[in-house]
């Protein structure tokens, strides 16, 4: 029902990890260990590929037994939690991700059971459409901005604030003509790499 | 493990819900999902970047292989996804305060669930049903959500300024100016590193 809110995607995705108990470590370690190791800033293949707003990892060990009276139960597989919250829907998003950051992938994905790899976009898409789980209800604080219109708007406010500050009381004509020549500089700039540390001075 | 990344925080929650009741809730989330004034208060809560609710079918875990074993469950699932600014405690207190009867309505469905108010027992619940982010993304970990807002806001006023200034007089671009001025100064609050909390 709503796996969008307004232009924004919210994409949840259940993967079976291999059980394989010759495994040493097993497959769930070996993935919590290697995304220990993944940079969560500027090299992030998230921030690599494009497209997402926020995107979670997370090893589901098991269900969680809430007490008596309830049934204790448990999982037969331990699954890794995918969820993204995205500009796009799971194919051309899927894509992106194999295009831009397939070793990645591979290294997380190969100890899920059935994943078959990167390197044909195809499968993969079929893999993570099996693997899905539809959002029940999404929730977007903003939820009709890109990515790159959200970086764009977080360095703007920063060189508007800036402007401000440093042009308090100049006289009318001066102050026009330099707001003109501060917009025109400020829409030349590139829109800032996801996780880039904006200046919260003017435009440099 | 990593639930947080510069300012904000990765919530995962499951609860197990009797499948009966499963419908009953799917009904209640189409019901928020039309009528948007339902969600005010979850708008309201400006901490919030995203948030989602999942509903798992006991027959409905991914099987992706002959060689997995199938799930035999008897119960369905609830997942609950947050991303929102500050600490846990904060975000639990807020959500019992302010959005105790929406909580209720949504949980009140999964086996044990005590209530969002005392939010003693709540918490305790939560605590026991969450479980922990292995890998935590966000494009902007210097920003909050209403930072976010606020950018938009700043741009749009900026666009509107721009569009005119060239063809005023300075008399009239610096009357605009100041009204400009007024209107954004609310949203130009300055990003940076989280604060430590403890």
């Amino acid at each position: 029902m709503s796996n969008q809110n307004g232009s924004v995607f919210g994409l949840t995705f259940l993967c079976p990890i291999l059980n394989d108990a010759a495994a040493s470590p097993s497959h769930d370690l070996q993935i919590r260990d290697y995304l220990s190791t993944l940079d969560t800033r500027a090299g992030s293949p998230f921030a690599i590929a494009p497209g997402t707003h926020l995107a979670r990892l997370a090893v589901m060990d098991d269900v969680i037994f809430v007490g008596s009276p309830a049934i204790e139960e448990h999982l037969q597989s331990k699954y890794l939690v995918f969820e993204t919250n995205c500009d796009s829907d799971v194919d051309p998003y899927i894509r992106g991700l194999a295009s831009a950051v397939p070793e990645h992938l591979d290294a997380v994905w190969q100890h899920c059971t059935g994943y078959p790899g990167a390197a044909d976009a195809t499968k993969l898409v079929a893999y993570m459409k099996a693997c899905q789980i539809p959002t029940s209800f999404f929730f977007a604080a903003v939820n009709n901005k890109s990515v790159t219109q959200t970086l764009t708007a977080l360095q703007t406010q920063q060189a508007v604030a800036h402007f401000i500050a440093s042009h308090q009381g100049m006289e009318p004509a001066q102050l026009q003509r330099e707001f003109l020549s501060f917009v025109q500089t400020l829409r030349a700039l590139p829109c800032p790499a996801p996780c880039s540390i904006i200046p919260t001075g003017g435009p440099r | 493990m990593s639930n947080i990344n510069g300012k904000l925080y990765a919530m995962n929650a499951i609860t197990p819900m009797k499948p009966w009741k499963t419908r009953i809730l799917r009904l209640i989330f189409f019901l928020l999902w039309h009528i948007k004034s339902k969600q005010a208060d979850l708008i309201h809560l400006s901490f919030i970047q995203f948030a989602r609710w999942v509903i798992i079918p006991r027959n409905r875990f991914p099987s992706l292989s002959s060689g997995q074993k199938q799930e035999t469950l008897k119960y369905d699932y609830l997942l609950f996804f947050s991303n929102f600014n500050g600490t846990w405690n904060q975000y639990i207190d807020a959500f019992s305060d302010v959005l105790s009867d929406g909580l209720n309505l949504i949980w009140r469905w999964s086996e044990k669930f005590p209530g969002s108010v005392p939010v003693t027992g709540f918490k305790e619940y939560i605590a026991r049903v969450q479980f922990d982010t292995d890998y935590y993304y966000t494009s902007y970990p210097q920003a909050t959500a209403n930072d976010t807002k606020a950018a938009h806001i700043v741009v749009a006023a900026l666009d509107t300024l721009a569009a005119q200034a060239a063809t005023q007089t300075p008399e009239q671009f610096h009357a605009a100016y100041l009204q400009f001025v007024l209107a954004a100064q609310a949203n130009l609050g300055t990003l940076g590193d989280a604060p430590a909390v403890f």
